[in-house]
């Protein structure tokens, strides 16, 4: 008996009005194991990512998160209507990053990452704040912990961002373009926190630009065009040996940039 | 023109009265303002089209009249309804509609001021909605609503004078029965304009103090 | 509510709109020289200024009214009810035009100052074309909301006894016990100018319509 995908995602359709972003995905997460979404911007990764958060609402398909299946379009044809309350419920195994880190600012590092054990899980204030603390030292930040997010840098936000999404003991974590508003001296910290999690046996599925870091951490990239899968493979396979036009097309660009990085 | 501070003096507890009055007024229209305001932003954020309308009708038109036709429509043409107002109960529901309404304003702005990003946070580690209204939205939009909010107070603290027309023995009406005995009427108006120009600069310090104090709370880039 | 009535009420509101009209004419004149002031160097200029500003946001404009009209025969000078009501409508938007000029300056992004400098314009020339214009193009709204609020505070010169719309709503009142109608089409008045007035502003804003990001 193999243990099922973190996430497996059956024909999924988004349209926003009249543009239809996401064109018919089929993509599973093994558990434990680390699934990178690249793509040109538009080719529709971001999107993909937020419907599997649910923050978006697909129009066709099913996301199927651990044993709880979701539909989004009745047999009747008609779109689903899903409670707010079965969105939680699906969200509960579930962690997100964002890639403007979004912490609340008017709380500290370590109340950012205590408030939903607190006010979600309904943990006492002094359990809430030890195991926000454990999770803040996992990221290398409990130093940080009374600092309030307009007093970190933009790397030390994205840690405590992971702290607080870990501090769920989610079963996935998503990652949207978790580097992409950093300074690039900053992003080594962030992906190093990340390469210990997949170490750790995290299940991950990640939006990202940084090749190098998709590379060697992912165990499968899938490369998304216009909505549709193109490519889906082991890195080795994407990268080393693309067979198809606008896979090339795009890592010329970006393997061209790292590459005048090494040589600079 | 002959300037007689002893009138003053003559009738210091008259006027602390008065005073007491006028502050008393002020703070209870504006804590009424502030629960009534909240209460209309949210109301119209999440209550629904037909909610949203109606009560946005109600708030136009009590931003598109003058306070004064505000106070005579309800203390005079109140008791036509069979609402018969005392003059004080009629300035402190006046004043609270009044304030409510603008307050709902900044409110409704400062609400939707609130990163998209922040609450799609709270969404995703499963917080409700009570309580990312409670918890995230509400807290973030205190610091962007102080500022107009204080200028709603300051408002506020110079609409009480408007009660002296109705009768209500507030710091204006007190002042001017003691300057039409008295004739005094240059220390009676200088006394009076002190007194509000001292109200208004101690809350628009505090307001300002209170920003000072939110300010750790600044968005991170 | 008979139509003569309305009538009445109507013709008063004709009054409102030109004392309305004619004090923020005068206020925003008065305001440039004021907010002139609170800008200069002149430590006097400045301080006397700041004080005139500080005054005339901080008193209520009833106590205003009373104080042009009391004060002013106590000094010798002689005015009609309508002068000292002017008078007094005038100087109080005065105050706050003043600020929102400066706030308008202020709000000018010092990027596009400094680019204006780069090409050799002189600190007049800079004014006159970059400064001045964008300034006047941000502080629209809230000029046109001081515009809006001394509509509704003209109400307020009925206690001196001038004749517009509320004065006039609390005779017809008062001789025909019928307040509630009389002070609900007062109301309904001051509205459609209230919307008149943000209608023009809106149109101005839109013409004029220029984005900073």
């Amino acid at each position: 008996m193999t243990t099922p995908p973190a996430i497996r995602i059956e024909g999924l359709v988004k349209r926003f009005g009249a543009v239809t972003v996401l064109d018919g995905i089929d993509l599973a997460v093994p558990t434990g194991e680390v699934t990178c979404l690249i793509g040109p911007s538009g080719s529709g990764k971001s999107t993909l990512l937020r419907c599997a958060a649910l923050l978006e609402v697909p129009s066709e398909g099913s996301i199927t998160i651990g044993d709880r299946r979701l539909d989004f379009r009745t047999e009747s044809g008609r779109p689903a209507k899903l409670r707010h309350a079965d969105i939680r419920a699906a969200r509960s195994s579930i962690g997100m990053v964002f890639q403007q880190f979004n912490l609340w600012p008017h709380m500290t590092a370590l109340g950012n990452v205590a408030e939903a054990l607190r006010t979600v899980r309904r943990l006492p204030r002094q359990e809430a704040d030890a195991r926000a603390a454990a999770q803040l030292e996992r990221v290398g930040l409990a130093a940080r912990a009374g600092h309030y997010p307009a007093q970190l840098s933009g790397g030390q936000q994205q840690r405590v961002a992971i702290a607080r999404a870990l501090a769920l003991e989610p079963k996935l974590m998503l990652f949207d373009e978790p580097t992409s508003s950093l300074d690039p001296e900053l992003t080594g910290e962030v992906l190093n926190v990340m390469r210990a999690l997949a170490a750790d046996g995290m299940s991950m599925m990640v939006v990202s630009h940084e090749i190098g870091f998709v590379a060697s951490v992912a165990s499968k990239v899938v490369f998304l065009d216009h909505g549709r899968v193109v490519v889906s493979g082991t890195p080795r396979e994407v990268f080393a040996r693309p067979r198809h036009p606008r896979v090339t097309q795009f890592l010329e660009t970006h393997v061209d940039h790292a590459a005048s990085l090494l040589i600079g | 023109m002959t300037f007689d501070p002893a009138i003053i003096t003559a009738h210091l507890p008259a006027l602390g009265m008065a005073l007491l009055t006028t502050v008393w007024l002020w703070l209870v229209g504006l804590v009424a303002s502030v629960i009534l305001g909240l209460a209309i932003a949210v109301a119209r954020l999440y209550g629904g089209l037909t909610i949203s309308l109606t009560l946005g009708s109600f708030v136009q038109m009590i931003r598109g009249t003058p306070y004064l036709i505000q106070l005579f429509l309800l203390y005079f043409g109140g008791p036509a309804i069979g609402l018969t107002l005392e003059p004080f109960t009629a300035g402190i529901l006046s004043l609270s509609v009044f304030g409510g309404c603008y307050m709902s304003e900044v409110f409704r702005t400062g609400l939707r001021a609130v990163p998209q990003g922040h609450i799609e946070a709270a969404e995703c580690v499963g917080l409700t909605r009570l309580q990312t209204l409670r918890r995230i939205i509400l807290p973030e939009m205190l610091v962007l609503v102080l500022p107009p909010a204080t200028n709603i107070a300051v408002g506020l603290i110079k609409e009480t004078a408007v009660l002296s027309i109705i009768s209500v023995p507030e710091l204006t009406a007190v002042v001017n029965e003691i300057g039409s005995e008295t004739y005094a009427f240059v220390e009676t108006l200088t006394a009076l304009s002190l007194c509000y120009w001292g109200l208004v600069e101690l809350c628009s310090r505090a307001g300002q103090a209170a920003e000072r104090r939110l300010a750790t709370f600044r968005f991170a880039a | 509510m008979t139509w003569k009535l309305f009538f009445l009420l109507v013709q008063a509101a004709g009054s409102t709109a030109l004392i309305s009209l004619a004090a923020i004419a005068i206020g925003v004149c008065v305001g440039v020289v004021v907010c002139a002031g609170a800008l200069a160097r002149n430590r006097l200029l400045n301080g006397l200024s700041r004080l005139y500003i500080s005054f005339f946001r901080g008193v209520p404009l009833l106590v205003q009214l009373m104080l042009f009209y009391y004060l002013l025969p106590a000094l010798g000078v002689e005015v009609s009810s309508l002068s000292a009501a002017l008078l007094a409508l005038s100087l109080c938007t005065a105050a706050y035009q003043a600020e929102n000029l400066r706030g308008g300056f202020l709000a000018v992004p010092r990027s596009l100052i400094e680019a204006a400098d780069m090409v050799g314009m002189t600190a007049a020339q800079r004014f006159r074309r970059i400064e001045a214009p964008i300034a006047v193009r941000l502080m629209l709204p809230s000029m046109m909301n001081e515009a809006i609020a001394i509509l509704h505070a003209s109400a307020l010169i009925s206690v001196v006894g001038v004749i517009e719309v509320t004065r006039m709503a609390q005779n017809l009142s008062s001789s025909t016990f019928r307040p509630l109608p009389i002070y609900a089409a007062a109301g309904l008045l001051y509205l459609i100018m209230t919307g008149v007035l943000a209608g023009a502003g809106l149109l101005a804003e839109r013409r004029l319509r220029v984005r900073l990001s």
